[in-house]
């Protein structure tokens, strides 16, 4: 379509980061480079699950429009890495659990968002052809960040030395539904054929209730004790 | 934020000038990349014609095409994209478009022509003339319907109907879910072709007895037209003739092979090329034969030329002459013929003779025979057209089933026997007026017609398309061969300072259907993205709400643990 387009797609996907780190606090932290590390981290990791798909997942030529059930999964098992990473940018930094998980989430996304969104949205929501999708993707950051921020947490309560007995159940839970999200998700499209618009309302649904259950758990963790 | 950002990156540029590379080549890499084309629908088009003959500019002239489509039926078509089918096309609309500046015009035709009703393809064949007969500075474009063109056509139509009559809400909520297409054709501008060569050939049957002997010509010109030259398949006209005359070449040299039939007279067959632009082939090859050479068999003692032009249906059969033949000459012995041949063995048949005196103040020659009338040769042509106007001759629904084969076979039979009665003098020695020479062996094959016709009509054959190296020439030439002696190619190609053809290109293109919306699209899509953005500011302004109530929930619970 035209360059107002893309506008209109950058600040959707882009405008609720930036309120995210205004409002929450990140920025009297001084925290802009330590998400700038956080990122660094994305890339890196980001880089060795490549690697290691590459290596071990020869692409599967299976005929079109069969779904590889097991293929599928073990690729989501990379993710795992993810966790990982995302541990890793967390033990570096001391301070606060929130201020913890939040540079961590911010960075992580925000790093996604540049390197898995930008050039599709220059590229796309430029051209000619108009389509829903770059807004559709718009919405999808915005899904993703709520998903990382809520990763993070799950991660951060997972890793306490003094995490309830009682708790490790349901974290390990949330973990696992955090990694294999994405997973479900292409299952549940392909399963039930739906369209793109349901599909992410699908997405919006499932990654809202995982936050709210991590924000639940997070605080019954920090105000128990 | 942003301090600490350019803090950020001054301190990476002054620390590493690679780094810095790294950042800003990719960046001005996409800044500078060219938009890649992700068509919602490819298809191909064919442009009208765009000719100038005798200086006189005819069809479209131009060939960029980068508008936004409409039909019809929408109010404004200024610098739009008019798309019309087939089914509900005529010259008002058409001449509305124009009128209102459109942008360009796309004709929608059927995949399958045959199959439309015969009123509409008479009404649409009548009109092709008329859209040629002027130039048309907007491009116009014919494309073949398929499932995705129909789609497109569909929404075209409904949004540019519904923009008539409607509030602004409703007008609003339209351009959020209608689509419009912007359609776009990849190609350039289209220019003159230089040094275009129509090809035409020539071959012979020599005749027995003597030096010189009369000779009698036969001719057929292979190219068709239509409004559009990639669409002109010319089935009947002019397909019919030059597979008549391939027939009647193979006829007769079986009869020429032995000495004991072959007749006193040479047979000149003619293939000639430009028959639809004033019969440029035929004038070049008279002005060779008759201007610059010392000796040619057209020079000496020509009895007749007989054109055969479109012969491929209906059950009449009419011998156009300009002026009409004399008692005692071959011209009329031949007219005596055909008309025996048919009362005597096709009564079915009706036969006439149509004079219509040459007309020089005409932009084009009627038939054929006139450039040889002109050029004072006994010619006529032979046709199942009653007029040169109609408008079958020049129409792109003039497709393979508008010839039928038993029709074509009948004709061929009629004009072989009359001829071999002219050629043996047959009538003068007795013979029964039911005598038929072509029989069993010798006999017209209609599925060797019939493969002749398929082949005519498998490619379009626009004077425009047939170079010089083309199949269409080269096939032709073999198969003259086959039968003839001294087949030869002549070229014509128009002069350079004051041309009397130009033909130009860019006539099959390939064109884009690009699903855009309209600029005030942007705008509410713009708004509706600041409201969410703004309750989002809310939201996270007052996260603390949801934290306490979710605490307060917590609260009691972790008690019990």
């Amino acid at each position: 379509m035209t360059l107002f387009h893309f506008g209109n797609c950058f600040a959707l996907a882009y405008f609720p980061y930036f309120i995210t780190y205004k409002c929450s606090g990140l920025s009297e932290y001084n925290a802009f480079w330590r998400c700038v590390q956080a990122g660094a981290t994305y890339l890196f990791v980001q880089l060795c699950k490549m690697l290691f798909l590459a290596t071990f997942f020869p692409t599967w030529e299976g005929g079109a429009g069969v779904y590889d059930f097991i293929g599928e999964f073990m690729k989501a098992t990379v993710d795992l890495a993810d966790l990982l990473g995302l541990h890793l940018v967390m033990s570096r930094n001391a301070g606060k659990g929130e201020y913890k998980i939040m540079v961590a989430a911010m960075g992580w996304a925000t790093a996604e968002l540049v390197m898995s969104r930008c050039i599709p949205l220059w590229v796309g929501a430029r051209g000619i052809e108009f389509d829903w999708k770059y807004i559709q993707m718009s919405f999808d950051s915005n899904i993703s960040l709520v998903h990382y921020i809520a990763m993070a947490a799950v991660v951060w309560m997972f890793t306490r030395y003094d995490l309830p007995k009682s708790f490790r159940l349901p974290v390990a839970v949330l973990l696992g539904l955090c990694v294999y999200k994405a997973f479900l998700m292409e299952l549940f499209v392909h399963v039930f054929m739906l369209g793109s618009w349901t599909a992410l309302l699908v997405k919006a649904v499932l990654t809202g209730a995982i936050s709210l259950c991590s924000l639940f758990l997070f605080i019954t963790l920090v105000h128990s004790n | 934020m942003f301090e600490e950002a350019s803090e950020v990156f001054e301190n990476m540029f002054k620390s590493s000038f690679p780094l810095t590379f790294i950042v800003f080549l990719p960046a001005v890499l996409i800044l500078v990349s060219p938009l890649p084309a992700e068509a919602a629908h490819e298809f191909t088009v064919y442009r009208m014609q765009q000719y100038d003959l005798q200086g006189q500019p005819y069809g479209t002239r131009n060939a960029i095409l980068n508008t936004e489509a409409r039909t019809v039926e929408a109010e404004v078509l200024s610098r739009r994209c008019v798309i019309m089918r087939l089914l509900d096309f005529s010259y008002e609309k058409y001449q509305k478009a124009l009128r209102q500046s459109a942008g360009a015009v796309v004709i929608v035709l059927p995949q399958n022509m045959s199959t439309m009703p015969q009123d509409i393809v008479q009404q649409f064949m009548e009109l092709e003339p008329e859209l040629l007969a002027t130039e048309t500075i907007v491009p116009v474009y014919f494309a073949l319907e398929d499932d995705e063109l129909l789609s497109i056509y569909k929404q075209t139509h409904t949004s540019s109907s519904s923009q008539t009559s409607a509030s602004a809400a409703e007008v609003l909520l339209h351009t959020a879910t209608a689509n419009g297409f912007q359609m776009v054709t990849s190609g350039a501008q289209s220019k003159a072709v230089s040094d275009w060569a129509i090809t035409s050939i020539e071959g012979r049957l020599a005749g027995e007895g003597g030096e010189d002997l009369p000779t009698i010509v036969l001719v057929a010109h292979y190219d068709s037209f239509g409004v559009a030259p990639w669409l002109s398949y010319g089935a009947d006209s002019n397909g019919s003739g030059v597979s008549v005359l391939l027939e009647l070449a193979r006829l007769f040299s079986r009869l020429y092979s032995y000495k004991r039939t072959r007749a006193g007279y040479n047979l000149l067959f003619f293939v000639s090329g430009g028959g639809k632009f004033n019969y440029q082939g035929t004038k070049r090859w008279l002005e060779d034969n008759l201007d610059h050479t010392d000796s040619s068999l057209l020079q000496d003692n020509v009895a007749f030329v007989l054109c055969l032009d479109t012969l491929g249906s209906g059950d009449s059969l009419h011998l156009h002459v300009s002026k009409p033949p004399k008692e005692g000459s071959p011209q009329h012995a031949l007219l005596r013929e055909l008309e025996t041949v048919v009362s005597g063995q096709y009564p079915g048949v009706k036969f006439s003779m149509v004079h219509k005196k040459i007309n020089l103040a005409d932009d084009t020659l009627a038939w054929e025979h006139e450039r040889f009338g002109i050029r004072r040769l006994p010619a006529f042509t032979l046709s199942h057209l009653d007029s040169h106007r109609a408008a079958l001759r020049s129409s792109i629904m003039d497709v393979r089933p508008h010839v039928e084969m038993r029709k074509l076979s009948r004709n061929t039979k009629i004009i072989a026997e009359a001829l071999a009665r002219v050629v043996y003098n047959l009538t003068e020695k007795g013979a029964p007026s039911d005598l038929q020479i072509f029989t069993d062996q010798m006999q017209v094959q209609e599925d060797q017609l019939s493969s002749l016709v398929d082949w005519l009509t498998a490619q379009p054959r626009a004077a425009q398309l047939v170079d010089k190296d083309s199949s269409v020439v080269s096939t032709l030439e073999y198969h003259l061969g086959r039968y003839l002696k001294d087949v030869r190619k002549h070229y014509v190609k128009a002069d350079k300072r004051d041309p009397e053809f130009v033909f130009y290109d860019q006539l099959k293109q390939t064109m884009n259907a690009y699903r855009v919306k309209p600029a005030i699209f942007d705008l509410l899509l713009a708004v509706c993205i600041a409201a969410y953005l703004g309750v989002l500011y809310l939201a996270v302004q007052h996260f603390g709400m949801l934290y306490g109530v979710l605490r307060r929930a917590a609260q009691p619970k972790s008690k019990q643990h």
